[in-house]
């Protein structure tokens, strides 16, 4: 009998990929996301996460990006 | 982080408001403000393009090469043939703001504008000027500031002329002015025989133009502003000369005091012996920054701000010859002190009994009635008991009157600090000199009313050009985290170790490694290795085990250490913490690699290029197209995805608005080297780990240095509260396998190769 779960396929470098793993554990059990960690570049997780990740990232990112003030 | 990039390499276009935030001006308050509209500022960004269509652009405007807009920035086209005279006159007028290579932008602030006046040019010569130089009709908004920002800058003059103060001004009514002041008319020495009226010592003083703006001006100009000018004065009191200064400046009666200094008719300070000596030829902008400070026979106070290795103590000892008077010269360690005794011996003709050294450990007697005394800023502000001996020089030093006043490094210098310095020596005239005239704490404005204003700016792309300094390749090496350092670098729990875990990636060293490897194989250079954080310094000395240098080396051991780096073809890299950073002296270096730093510093940034700017080599081939066209190599490491990447493009800034340009480099090391580097399988990168994990809580910040870049606190006993084991040598690192001796340490912890054993042991352990 062959097991079908919908998800979302994630494919990122090394560093995001522990990103995401760092949020998954942050976040209680019952939002854990991951559902397999393929290797370290891949990720299958919960579909509805792409626009949380997305924002967590970009404002991950902002906080490590210099803009000169204008 | 792609766009980070792109953002660095362009030209900025901003907003005017941006500009004064590195500049030299007193709106600090404001440009607090600024920051925190920030966001309100970015979302109506298209309301911020500004419409410049009803500048009037003059028929031959392709010949001219500035845009002047009503808001006080200025564009310097700098491939127009014009532009070595145009720059010139901006700079005096003008606050630098983005230099790159082929637009200029810089802003007219009030205190540039005090600077021009400062240096001899009136407000009609800038206006005129400036207009024949632009591209448009000039507005009227600039006219008007122009205006309003010199009326008062420059009127009024303090003159020390045989040791007595005169108030100076060409124009009578603002000596009245001045005088219906209480304290002011206290303050002055009325001569017996004229009491009542208000009557002006009237002389005569030839005319003055600051050269090289004269091919600008129509003849007629050139005419009526060489002609004599009458000065009016009145006399002072010297003990009130302080309140007297104090109520001209801006806040009070507004009519801000120049000072000058008439040494050719000083009669009452004897005369030092001294002259250039004929081969030390100043370069032109050497020649430039001098002719500003000595515009019309007298010395003015001021600073002059010329990049590392470009010659700033052979302008400092020329400024010594000319005036020929007692010297103080001060600066910020007991190394740079003797750099500037050598320094004075080698250009100057000035007899070795006429100069003296002052320093903790090493403190020379004045003999004559005149001489050179070289000390730094803490020798003279120190507040503390002294030693006998030390308390007669600086009693010497206190009832002396000096000639000059020579500072050297004067962004370093805590305000209070040179207030302290500038109130204990009396002193002629100052002259300030710096490489990077940017603080972080924007205090620059100080040194404004304690020194004086910015005499000069050298440009330091012209100086490239020009071979005079250096041709630097600038990079920025990207290095990945490894999964296992990011994990724990993302971690709440470690936010405190952070920088130890940016700073120890294994990516990095490699990168480092393959570095040195690289520069020290096939480029026979000599390198700097820069660390800030102590952990990351000995981690990565030892293990590449090369020799290293920190707050807590000995004056001995240093002096040893560079000594074998200058002088040994063994000794080609050294690691140095921040101690490196100002005035030790390695000519030798061409190449840096930095692999943690200060945070956001963009003057520590720009120093540490400073330590590869000498130029080297022949003149010819640094020139463009010559054999070397770069001859000298700045690395910066840095982790991505991490803090680092924010402080690293902070810190470039500085040297952005140089017009310097930063290389991104992300396949560092190549793959194929790879094995042959440290730190190449997994079970050493995570031995590391832990280490880095189980570094002591003092190892992993910033090294502090108590008083910082000064060289006494380098060498005294520190003092530290720290926990019982760590004292008594069982703070976790030390269990860990490796001697705390330099050099040998990290020695092989396998077994070694009984073949390639000694052959006097090979027998015992047969």
């Amino acid at each position: 009998m062959v097991n079908a779960i919908k998800g979302l396929f994630i494919s990122c470098d090394v560093p995001m990929a522990q990103f995401i793993v760092n949020l998954n554990a942050s976040m209680p059990a019952s939002d854990k996301f991951i559902l397999h960690m393929l290797d370290p570049t891949h990720m299958f997780v919960q579909p509805h996460v792409a626009d949380m990740i997305r924002s967590k990232i970009s404002e991950f990112r902002d906080q490590n990006s210099y803009e000169k003030p204008s | 982080m792609a766009g980070g990039d792109g953002d660095r390499a362009r030209a900025p276009k901003r907003h005017k408001s941006s500009a004064p935030s590195r500049s030299i001006d007193e709106t600090a308050e404001l440009d607090y403000t600024d920051d925190v509209d920030d966001d309100v500022r970015d979302a109506d960004r298209e309301v911020k393009k500004r419409d410049f269509t009803k500048l009037e652009l003059k028929p031959d405007h392709a010949n001219r090469p500035l845009w002047a807009c009503a808001d006080g920035r200025i564009f310097l086209e700098t491939f127009s043939p014009l532009y070595k005279q145009a720059y010139d006159f901006l700079i005096a007028i003008a606050e630098p703001v983005c230099r790159p290579e082929s637009m200029h932008e810089y802003n007219l602030t009030p205190h540039s504008l005090y600077a021009a006046v400062s240096v001899g040019l009136e407000t009609s010569t800038i206006i005129s000027v400036m207009s024949k130089l632009s591209k448009t009709k000039l507005p009227r908004e600039i006219i008007d500031f122009i205006h309003a920002s010199t009326a008062n800058y420059g009127k009024v003059k303090l003159v020390l002329k045989k040791n007595r103060y005169f108030v100076e001004s060409p124009f009578p009514e603002v000596l009245k002015t001045l005088l219906k002041d209480d304290i002011i008319c206290r303050a002055r020495i009325s001569p017996e025989d004229s009491v009542g009226a208000p009557s002006f010592t009237i002389s005569k003083t030839a005319g003055e133009m600051a050269s090289g703006h004269e091919d600008l001006l129509d003849g007629m100009e050139l005419a009526a502003a060489t002609e004599d000018k009458e000065t009016h004065s009145f006399e002072i009191d010297p003990s009130q000369v302080e309140n007297v200064k104090q109520r001209c400046l801006p806040n009070a009666l507004n009519f801000p005091m120049l000072e000058e200094y008439d040494f050719r008719n000083d009669t009452v300070n004897p005369d030092l012996e001294m002259e250039l000596k004929p081969q030390a030829r100043p370069r032109p902008y050497q020649e430039k920054s001098l002719s500003k400070m000595f515009g019309n026979g007298r010395a003015r106070s001021g600073i002059i701000v010329l990049p590392c290795g470009a010659g700033k103590s052979l302008v400092g000892v020329s400024a010594a010859c000319r005036i020929k008077k007692s010297c103080l010269c001060l600066a910020t360690n007991a190394v740079s002190v003797d750099q500037w005794a050598f320094q004075f011996k080698l250009w100057s003709t000035i007899k070795d009994e006429h100069i003296s050294r002052f320093t903790s450990d090493n403190k020379e007697k004045f003999r004559g009635m005149a001489g050179v005394v070289v000390t730094t800023y803490n020798m003279v502000a120190f507040g503390g008991k002294r030693s006998e001996d030390s308390e007669k020089i600086i009693e010497e030093i206190r009832n002396r009157e000096w000639g000059l006043l020579l500072m050297d490094e004067v962004h370093v210098v805590p305000a209070h600090m040179f207030r302290k310095v500038i109130s204990i020596t009396k002193s002629h005239c100052k002259l300030g000199l710096t490489a990077t005239l940017v603080r972080e704490d924007e205090r620059i404005t100080d040194l404004n009313f304690l020194i004086g204003p910015k005499l000069y700016e050298a440009n330091w792309l012209d100086l490239v050009k020009g071979g005079f300094i250096a041709n630097v390749q600038c990079a920025e090496v990207w290095c990945p985290m490894t999964k296992e350092f990011f994990a724990e670098y993302l971690k709440k729990e470690n936010s405190k170790k952070k920088q130890v875990l940016y700073a120890m990636n294994p990516n990095k060293f490699r990168a480092c490694e393959f570095l040195i490897r690289f520069h020290e194989q096939q480029r026979g250079d000599k390198i700097i290795v820069f660390a800030d954080n102590l952990f990351a310094l000995t981690s990565y000395a030892m293990k590449l085990r090369k020799p290293m240098i920190y707050g807590s080396t000995s004056h001995v051991e240093r002096t040893r250490i560079l000594h074998q780096f200058k002088n040994s073809s063994d000794v080609n890299t050294i690691f140095l913490s921040k101690v490196g950073d100002n005035s030790i002296d390695i000519p030798e270096a061409n190449v840096i690699i930095q692999i943690s730093s200060h945070a956001g510093s963009r003057r520590q940034e720009a120093q540490r290029l400073g330590r590869i700017l000498r130029a080297k080599g022949k003149h010819q081939d640094r020139m463009a197209g010559g054999k070397e066209e770069y001859n000298a190599f700045f690395y910066s490491l840095v982790s991505t995805d991490t803090q680092e990447m924010y402080y690293s493009t902070k810190r470039q800034q500085f040297l952005i608005d140089q017009g310097y340009s930063f290389k991104v480099i992300t396949s560092l090391p190549p793959p194929e080297e790879l094995p042959n580097l440290k730190y190449y399988t997994l079970n050493d990168q995570l031995e590391l780990l832990a280490q880095s994990l189980s570094a002591r809580d003092d190892m992993i910040g910033i090294e502090h240095l108590e008083e910082d870049s000064d060289g006494k606190a380098l060498m005294k006993a520190r003092r530290s509260a720290g926990s019982m084991s760590a004292f008594s040598g069982s703070g976790g690192m030390v269990y860990m396998e490796y001697s705390t001796g330099k050099g040998k340490a990290g020695a092989s912890k396998k077994p070694k190769d009984p073949s390639k054993r000694h052959y006097l042991f090979k027998k015992r352990y047969q």
